[in-house]
């Protein structure tokens, strides 16, 4: 990893015209989002979005209750992380009182998808959040980047128009965004919040209209015949180190400390490094989001070994929705399917 | 844990294809088990009372018996070691019988395969836990469904004994399909002499609340604390009021309603009382026939009634009742013979079923009980019967016998000989089934005494000839092809599960076979039981069924009820759900998911909240533990621990 | 202590054979497919012997896991039974079984698991043959299929299919 972590400076913006139109855009929506912020958060018992941190290519969480820390929110294509984990996960929520006022957050489209499902399953009810929805035109993913261009001490990362501009000791290098970006965002539905209070900048075109382009590398894989499927997840999942990150960084994942994987009560899983737990672990992991996965793709963001998570959730989102027709994260109103039945469907 | 394993031998029928010492000898390899032995019969007094030795002689805190089925045995075993001083929830069977010795030849298999169940049985009980039942209180209170002569047999003989029961009818009057018989085989006795007092017998029962005009709109609860909500369909009529005089039959100008009690022979009124011994007998209103309630300008009933008891905008009502036990009597439908297309399906109005005919004979039906042709009022002279009608014929999905056909045609056979001296009846059928008390004698007085030519063979054909019809059939017996010219034709129609039979089931949560019959507990020691506790059977929802057979099963059936009740409380089952609350994340999926709304949130202190579940509620099916993702809610006896366990044992 | 009865007369170490061949576990509900297995076994209609029965109360008990636990831990082929729909002792149980099992027969394949090694059906207590026909058929299917083979440590030789994904 060669991502330097030296703090960005406005210096370093040297951009040709064109650019700077674009680059206005989305200065104009940070001016948006600060402003909402501004006017929202005496109501609010905090703010939760992104800011700016040590390493350009990466955004980091803030907790906002104070009017001072508002200029260092952010939005854009480097915000990756979905922070709707946080209303629902220790420890950020700790301290704040039951009866407290909303909490604001920022959500991108399929952020927002986490939130109606976690409304959905009761974790929260919609009048504890105000949402600043932020239409998403697809995050980055570092590591594409770093895998792009080889890293030394990256001063400044920004993006103008469809190129990702680096400068990294003296170099800049231009990269096309549409190479970068998260293997979730090639073949995103949603990047429109799908609920929200406020909307800041404009609409995004979706990616894909059909199941086909968003479940493209589901397909890929099951073009392989059945043997090569295998290897190609025992290759994969040999590297898991069972850490747990996916687990700790999904939204939905809610269980934390009480975890079937770590207890022993019951016991499904030894603490052996063998091929056939950490298979388990996986196929618990999705199973128990199966009908609830709403894709955000943070378990594979944050796969220290990065192994496509995600992808395993992703078959499982593609069969509830050619089996029951049900994408979650839509309706705060439906049940997921695997909590319900049809006792007409006879052969699904 | 200290373990001991008794592998039963069952004589031969486990030793003769397992080698039970072998797996005796390999159980004792298992982790925790210090004690293994074979035995003649386990189930036997010396075999129980061989493990209570064991028990007490090898401090043993865990017990697997190698058997037959636990649905067999798992009780008696139970109890054996609950004498012995174990909690009866630390023992487990393994099925080396059903499972086993039963299903194949190969010894080495066999004994492999019994050793991998015992292994399994013994992993589980490690898991195992001593459990506990509570005590709740029984409602001595009866619910019988349907109102013919098993449900009032049942209804009765509850009621006698001092309980309190409600019956509910669909049909307007009690007496089911007896009520419209004439006679009754093997005795000639008259239908309606002997079950007339017994319906007035239910009228009058202080004690017995009856709903006619009434289904069963929904039950919920368990075993002593059902709660049943009872449709009272609209009947246009305030029975409060109405005394049953009939003077609105008489005026209603609707005289093209079909008599469905007499089986559409001949026609009725729109409002009705079907038959002059009706119980209740009360007037209804039939809303498909009636002038004012479709638009036309008529009331006559209204005017004519001296008591004002009708009343046009009456509407179903819902009623509910809490009781402590249900016994189904919905009796039987006939089958509809329409789908055969050789015997005219249903065109020919000379071409009848055995219940029109059965009205035919009855003094009470529509000729008067002189025997004459739908079609033309003549009395006939050549009458032929035809056995197995819907019945053993599975190109027509009836490949049951329905049990009272061949009698039924004995006995109209007679009758008819009675009524018609110079008549002369023929009978083709398959086989003779007469196996009850004086029943195959019956049969022969009917071929001996009173002349009716029996012929063995089906027929083929059934078509006009003049105004009579002809029968084309084989006598197998004679080998020859035969042709009977008929002036009336009886289809013996077989007995076919009740319309609706399926929806009441899964109302009452019991189990029907494909058919439409429901299924007792166990064939032959438990018939009148089903799988869910509380609720009974009696009559021919079971299967097809003569009248002493269905009041025996309705005796049965209150004699279940009666033991039940004999009861003030229960022992609830402790193998419910029970929720963990240290890993309990209170995400509400098992509250969504239950079946029976037994669980419930309980909020802790500093309004932490958990789910809890309701013991006496649960019915211990497992889906909350299925479905609750840290698995905090587990149900007991069969946690995930104890399924591991015995997985874990067939892992390699 | 090991008590060995002096009724058993065989030397405990002689039934090695236990764990060879295939295993095939059956998740089967007690108050319909239990019994129809029993019924079987009293009709003494033979089947193959590979099966291992586990008793659940209701498949609704089934949580799909038990499933992909056997299969990823080297189990042959797992068969699980219940009440036909609608036929549910507890209503409703094999409904919700009926979706999550589908959802993971559908799943099984994506992960390089072959979902022939897996097999829902319903059978009621009277229906023996049916029990009969059943265990034969995917007894057969699993023997066809061999012995699982399960998941191994990667292999520095092995070659893994190289899939482009986005």
């Amino acid at each position: 990893m060669a991502v330097g972590w030296v703090k960005r400076s406005a210096a370093h913006h040297a951009v040709s015209e064109i650019e700077r139109v674009e680059k206005a855009v989305l200065e104009t929506s940070r001016m948006q989002l600060h402003k909402l912020v501004e006017e929202a958060l005496p109501e609010l018992e905090m703010m939760i979005g992104w800011a700016e941190s040590s390493d350009p290519l990466q955004t980091t969480p803030i907790f906002i209750r104070d009017a001072k820390s508002i200029s260092k929110l952010t939005c854009g294509p480097l915000c990756s992380q979905n922070l709707t984990g946080y209303l629902v996960k220790p420890p950020a929520l700790d301290s704040v009182p039951k009866d407290a006022k909303p909490i604001g957050i920022c959500v991108k489209g399929c952020d927002s998808r986490s939130l109606v499902a976690l409304i959905q399953e009761k974790f929260l009810t919609r009048d504890r959040v105000r949402i600043f929805g932020i239409p998403c035109r697809g995050t980055v993913d570092w590591r594409k980047v770093e895998k792009r261009v080889q890293l030394l001490n990256v001063k400044s990362a920004t993006v103008e128009d469809d190129w990702l501009i680096l400068d990294d000791s003296g170099t800049t290098h231009k990269i096309a965004l549409e190479e970068v970006l998260s293997r979730k965002c090639l073949g995103c539905r949603y990047p429109n919040p799908v609920i929200h209070d406020v909307l800041i900048g404009q609409s995004a075109t979706p990616r894909s209209t059909d199941l086909a382009t968003t479940y493209r590398d589901v397909d890929a894989i099951e073009k392989e015949p059945l043997e090569q499927r295998l290897a190609f997840w025992q290759s994969e999942l040999d590297r898991c180190i069972r850490c747990y990150a996916c687990r700790n960084a999904c939204p939905l994942c809610v269980c934390q400390d009480k975890c079937i994987v770590e207890t022993r009560e019951p016991r499904w899983l030894t603490q052996r490094a063998g091929i056939p737990e950490k298979f388990l672990f996986h196929f618990i992991h999705a199973m128990h989001l199966a009908g609830r996965c709403t894709g955000c793709g943070e378990c594979e963001r944050v796969c220290p070994m990065e192994i496509p998570v995600t992808l395993i959730k992703e078959k499982l989102n593609k069969i509830m929705e050619e089996m029951l027709g049900y994408a979650a994260g839509l309706d705060p109103d439906a049940v997921p399917p695997l909590l319900t039945f049809n006792p007409g469907e006879t052969e699904i | 844990m200290r373990i001991g394993v008794f592998v039963c031998n069952c004589g031969t029928n486990i030793a003769g294809t397992v080698d039970t010492a072998k797996v005796a000898s390999e159980a004792l390899t298992f982790a925790d088990v210090v004690y293994a032995t074979n035995y003649m019969y386990t189930c036997s007094e010396p075999g129980q009372q061989e493990i209570q030795r064991a028990i007490g002689e090898h401090g043993l805190q865990g017990v697997v018996v190698a058997a037959c089925s636990p649905r067999m045995h798992e009780p008696t075993f139970r109890r054996a070691v609950e004498k012995a001083g174990l909690n009866k929830y630390m023992f487990e069977m393994a099925n080396i019988r059903e499972h086993v010795s039963w299903i194949g030849n190969d010894k080495a298999a066999n004994t492999a395969k019994a050793a991998d169940l015992v292994r399994m049985a013994v992993a589980k009980l490690r898991f195992n836990q001593p459990l506990f039942s509570s005590k709740m209180p029984v409602n001595k209170r009866l619910l019988v469904i349907g109102g013919g002569v098993a449900g009032i047999q049942a209804a009765l003989d509850c009621a006698d004994g001092g309980m309190d029961v409600v019956m509910v009818e669909r049909k307007q009057y009690i007496g089911g399909k007896m009520a419209q018989l004439d006679k009754t085989f093997p005795t000639i006795d008259c239908s309606s002499c002997i079950l007339g007092p017994k319906m007035v017998d239910v009228s009058q029962k202080e004690n017995i609340t009856l709903y006619a005009s009434s289904e069963i709109e929904s039950i919920s609860g368990y075993i002593g604390n059902f709660t049943v909500d009872i449709r009272k369909k609209a009947t246009y009529v305030n029975w409060d009021a109405c005394t049953g005089c009939g003077a609105c039959m008489e005026k209603c100008p609707a005289k093209n309603t079909p008599d469905v009690f007499n089986e559409n022979l001949g026609s009725a009124r729109a409002i009705n009382i079907p038959f002059p011994q009706a119980i209740p007998k009360k007037a209804v209103i039939d809303a498909r026939h009636c002038r004012q309630l479709n638009g036309k300008k008529c009331g006559v009933c209204a005017k004519i009634c001296p008591v004002k008891a009708i009343d046009f905008e009456m509407k179903d009502t819902i009623v509910t009742e809490k009781v402590g036990a249900i016994i189904a009597a919905t009796g039987y439908d006939l089958f509809d013979h329409s789908v055969y297309g050789e015997y005219g399906a249903g065109r020919y109005p000379d071409v009848i079923t055995g219940i029109q005919y059965e009205r035919i004979l009855s003094a009470s039906g529509p000729y008067g009980g002189h025997i004459q042709r739908p079609s033309d009022g003549k009395e006939p002279k050549n009458i032929v019967f035809l056995a197995c009608v819907g019945s053993r014929d599975a190109s027509v999905g009836r490949p049951y016998c329905s049990g009272v056909c061949c009698m039924y045609i004995a006995k109209q056979a007679i009758l008819t000989k009675d009524h018609l001296p110079e008549s002369n009846s023929y009978v083709f059928y398959m086989d003779i089934r007469a196996p009850g008390k004086n029943y195959d004698e019956f049969v022969r007085r009917a071929q001996e005494e009173y002349g009716v030519q029996y012929i063995r063979g089906r027929v083929a054909k059934i078509y006009p000839r003049g105004d009579r019809m002809v029968v084309q059939g084989a006598d197998t017996l004679l080998g020859v092809q035969v042709e009977v010219e008929a002036d009336l034709v009886v289809l013996a129609t077989g007995i076919e599960s009740s319309a609706g039979a399926g929806e009441l089931a899964e109302k009452l949560r019991i189990s029907y076979d494909q058919y439409g019959f429901y299924m007792e507990s166990h064939p032959k020691l438990r018939p009148v039981e089903t799988n869910t506790a509380g609720v009974y059977l009696a009559g021919a929802c079971q299967g097809p069924k003569d009248i002493p057979s269905s009041v025996a099963q309705g005796s049965a059936a209150a004699s279940k009820v009666q033991s039940l009740f004999a009861h003030d409380t229960i022992e609830t089952n402790p193998q419910v759900a029970l929720v963990n609350e240290r890993n309990c994340i209170a995400c509400g999926k098992c509250i969504q998911v239950c079946p029976f709304g037994a669980i419930q949130w309980k909020e802790l202190r500093g309004g932490i909240k958990k789910a809890e579940v309701l013991p006496t509620v649960c019915q211990g099916c497992g889906v909350c533990n299925a479905t609750c993702p840290p698995k905090a809610v587990q149900l007991q006896h069969a946690t995930d621990n104890q399924l591991l366990a015995e997985v874990n044992e067939l892992c390699a | 202590m090991k008590d060995l009865s002096p009724r058993s007369s065989a030397p405990a170490d002689e039934t090695a054979a236990t764990t060879q061949g295939i295993k095939i576990v059956g998740f089967l509900c007690n108050w319909c497919s239990y019994g129809g297995a029993d019924t079987a076994g009293v009709c003494r209609f033979k089947q193959p012997t590979d099966l291992r029965v586990v008793r659940i109360p209701c498949t609704g008990r089934m949580d799909p896991l038990f499933i992909a636990k056997s299969l990823i831990y080297g189990v042959d082929g797992v068969l699980v039974s219940g009440c036909h729909p609608r036929d549910c002792h507890y209503a409703v149980g094999n409904f919700y079984a009926r979706r999550r099992m589908e959802a993971l027969k559908a799943f099984l394949p994506f992960m390089g698991i072959d979902t022939q090694r897996f097999r829902y059906t319903w059978v009621s207590a009277s229906e023996g043959q049916q029990w009969q026909k059943v265990v034969t058929e995917f007894s057969e299917q699993i023997h066809r299929l061999g012995p699982n083979p399960g998941l191994k440590q990667r292999s520095g030789d092995h070659s893994i299919p190289s899939i482009a994904l986005r």
